[in-house]
């Protein structure tokens, strides 16, 4: 009983992290002991509970010893492949590791990396009480010190804003039309970064909370003397017009352009070749396609994409698509055919296609069936007894 | 990292289990098939805040009933939907694309019958008229049901646009479906009702009228409405 007791003290002990406190506690045996030089390391590119992970594993002097390492191996690994080590940039080090250490595991994390410490190790509390056991920072006993400290700067932000609206205003210069701040090319950061920013758990009703406030204060007249503390917190969107793939034109011994492409809906799969100089023929898996669809919304969909570009009678279409039903079907080539006409269509009219939602994969399927209940929705007829 | 396409574009669980969720994550804007543009100096400033943000968002996938045709509209594909039983939408646009034919013919039969002097007025455009019908159809002011002392009273209501093109649509629905003879077509019936509609007259008008004297006469619990 004394033997588990004690078991149970030393439990509590390590939970609430007083391992700075010189007490007779026993280290667990599990705690790894670490090797001198550590050149992959994968385990940490996964998602951890950084608060729960405890004070410092990896002191400051080791981390800093790492990307010393790091940097010299890197100069190493330039050299043997023959580059220049000064433009040795994190992808040509990629390619330098799949080249010396080909790999056939499956899993890309299992595979030999070489990173920068700091994308490596996590990032850690600093220990956060003194010798003493007394604590830094006047929020700790909250748990969530980092969370309601920057609650709290907010708070005090908001009412340094209002303090400036009453002063403006008892000046008489009190004017609501001042420079915004402009907020329509980025985005809020989300919950998985805050927690990176804040090295704490944050739950999702506390992410709420502070992006209620952070709208709070975007919503008071004088907010852009607070910019560059809200654009903190601010990640930029890139354009998507950008990110669109175009294929790439083919010609056949003719001389004439086409492309070919892919398209999914549901579970369809469908596979078009765009020929140009045709005469508007649409011949699906063989035969046409009044045939195929004799559905008069289907056929509408296929010849959509072509008649938003405005080249109707430009193109032969030529697919074939199997799977699912006559509605998917006629989905899925509608997003092949989209995707081949990028090849032939200028810049403007991508962005206009990918505008229209013609170059959008549907991820739409059916909803699974849920058990206690007769289908995705409905439940079973309710009886009083 | 979450900027990217394709983190957005996994099938998405929302963290809090709504009822009602989408496949597609909360900043997908929804896709707008028309073709032709507006030009740039006829745009209010919302709209031209909105232009940018579509060019910062990924969009959602085009219906697979919208096109960018001009025989495409959104209110006859709404009225379609709700027609709609059991997932035909083939029968249901069916029925709609013969109703609308029969509403011409009716219309330039008309037209044809009349004397030279009224021709103008004989409005041929079955699409015209079905747009017309509605919005004599819509009400104005509706009722709720507001429990007050134990008792449950009858309060008028203000009712949003969309409410209204809703209650527009099933009272058509409904009247066609109930009070028609058995071996009468649904598409006769509902462009019998377009047609009266359309001139104020019919089932569907009157049920409105109704509904607005109920409303008048219920005036006096207008206060007990707290929103």
């Amino acid at each position: 009983m004394a033997a588990s007791s004690c078991r149970g003290v030393r439990s509590i002990l390590r939970k609430y992290g007083s391992c700075g406190k010189s007490l007779c506690v026993s280290r667990s045996k599990t705690a790894p002991q670490l090797p001198v030089r550590q050149i992959c390391l994968s385990s940490s590119l996964w998602k951890k509970n950084l608060a729960a992970a405890g004070p410092q594993k990896f002191t400051q002097e080791f981390i800093n010893k790492q990307v010393e390492e790091f940097e010299v191996g890197k100069r190493h690994l330039a050299n043997m492949m023959g580059e220049d080590p000064e433009t040795f940039t994190q992808e040509d080090i990629d390619r330098s590791i799949a080249y010396l250490f080909p790999s056939g595991l499956f899993d890309k994390r299992a595979r030999p990396i070489m990173k920068h410490p700091e994308q490596i190790f996590p990032k850690q509390t600093a220990v956060q009480w003194d010798a003493e056991g007394r604590p830094f920072h006047f929020l700790f006993y909250t748990g969530k010190q980092s969370y309601y400290s920057l609650l709290h700067d907010l708070y005090e932000k908001i009412l340094a804003i209002e303090r400036h609206q009453d002063k403006m205003r008892s000046k008489g210069l009190f004017t609501s039309d001042t420079k915004q701040i402009m907020l329509t090319g980025s985005r809020w950061l989300l919950k998985e970064e805050m927690e990176e920013h804040l090295v704490e758990n944050v739950s999702d009703q506390d992410y709420t909370r502070l992006i209620q406030l952070m709208e709070k204060l975007l919503s008071m007249p004088y907010c852009s003397l607070e910019e560059e503390f809200v654009l903190k917190f601010r990640r930029q969107l890139e354009v998507q017009s950008s990110k669109q793939e175009i294929p790439v034109i083919q010609y056949d011994p003719q001389g004439v352009a086409f492309s070919v492409s892919d398209g999914r809906r549901k579970s369809a799969k469908a596979s078009i070749t765009l020929r140009d100089s045709g005469s508007g023929n649409v011949t699906i898996n063989g035969k046409n396609y009044l045939r195929h669809f004799p559905i008069l919304q289907d056929r509408e969909q296929l010849l959509f994409p072509l008649h938003f570009v405005g080249m109707l009678g430009r193109f032969d279409i030529e697919g074939s698509v199997e799977g699912s039903g006559h509605s998917a079907q006629a989905g899925a080539l509608r997003l092949a055919i989209s995707r081949a006409l990028l090849s032939f269509v200028s810049e403007g009219q991508v962005e206009k296609m990918r505008q229209a939602g013609l170059l959008t994969a549907d991820p739409r399927i059916k909803e699974r069936k849920k058990p206690g209940q007769e289908g995705a929705r409905r439940k079973f007829t309710w009886k009083k007894r | 990292m979450a900027a990217s396409v394709r983190y957005l574009l996994k099938p998405w669980t929302p963290s809090v289990c709504f009822v009602r969720w989408s496949r597609y994550n909360p900043y997908y804007l929804d896709p707008d098939p028309s073709k032709d543009a507006v030009p740039e100096s006829e745009l209010s400033v919302e709209e031209k805040e909105l232009q940018e943000l579509k060019t910062v968002s990924p969009i959602k996938a085009a219906l697979s009933s919208d096109t960018s045709s001009a025989f495409s509209d959104p209110l006859i594909s709404k009225f379609i939907n709700m027609m709609m039983q059991d997932g035909n939408k083939i029968l249901a646009r069916g029925i709609m694309t013969q109703t609308l034919e029969t509403i011409k013919r009716r219309q330039v039969e008309k037209y044809h019958k009349s004397p030279a002097a009224k021709r103008d007025e004989v409005e041929c455009n079955p699409y015209a008229i079905f747009h017309q019908a509605l919005e004599n159809c819509k009400p104005i002011i509706g009722l709720a049901s507001v429990q007050k002392g134990g008792k449950f009273y009858q309060v008028p209501v203000p009712l949003t646009d969309n409410r209204r093109r809703f209650l527009a649509m099933k009272w058509l629905i409904t009247e066609c479906r109930d009070n028609k003879h058995r071996r009468t077509h649904m598409y006769e019936k509902l462009s019998q009702e377009l047609l009266a509609a359309f001139t104020n007259e019919g089932n569907v008008v009157k049920r409105k009228h109704d509904l607005h004297k109920m409303a008048e006469a219920n005036r006096a619990y207008a206060h007990y409405r707290w929103w």
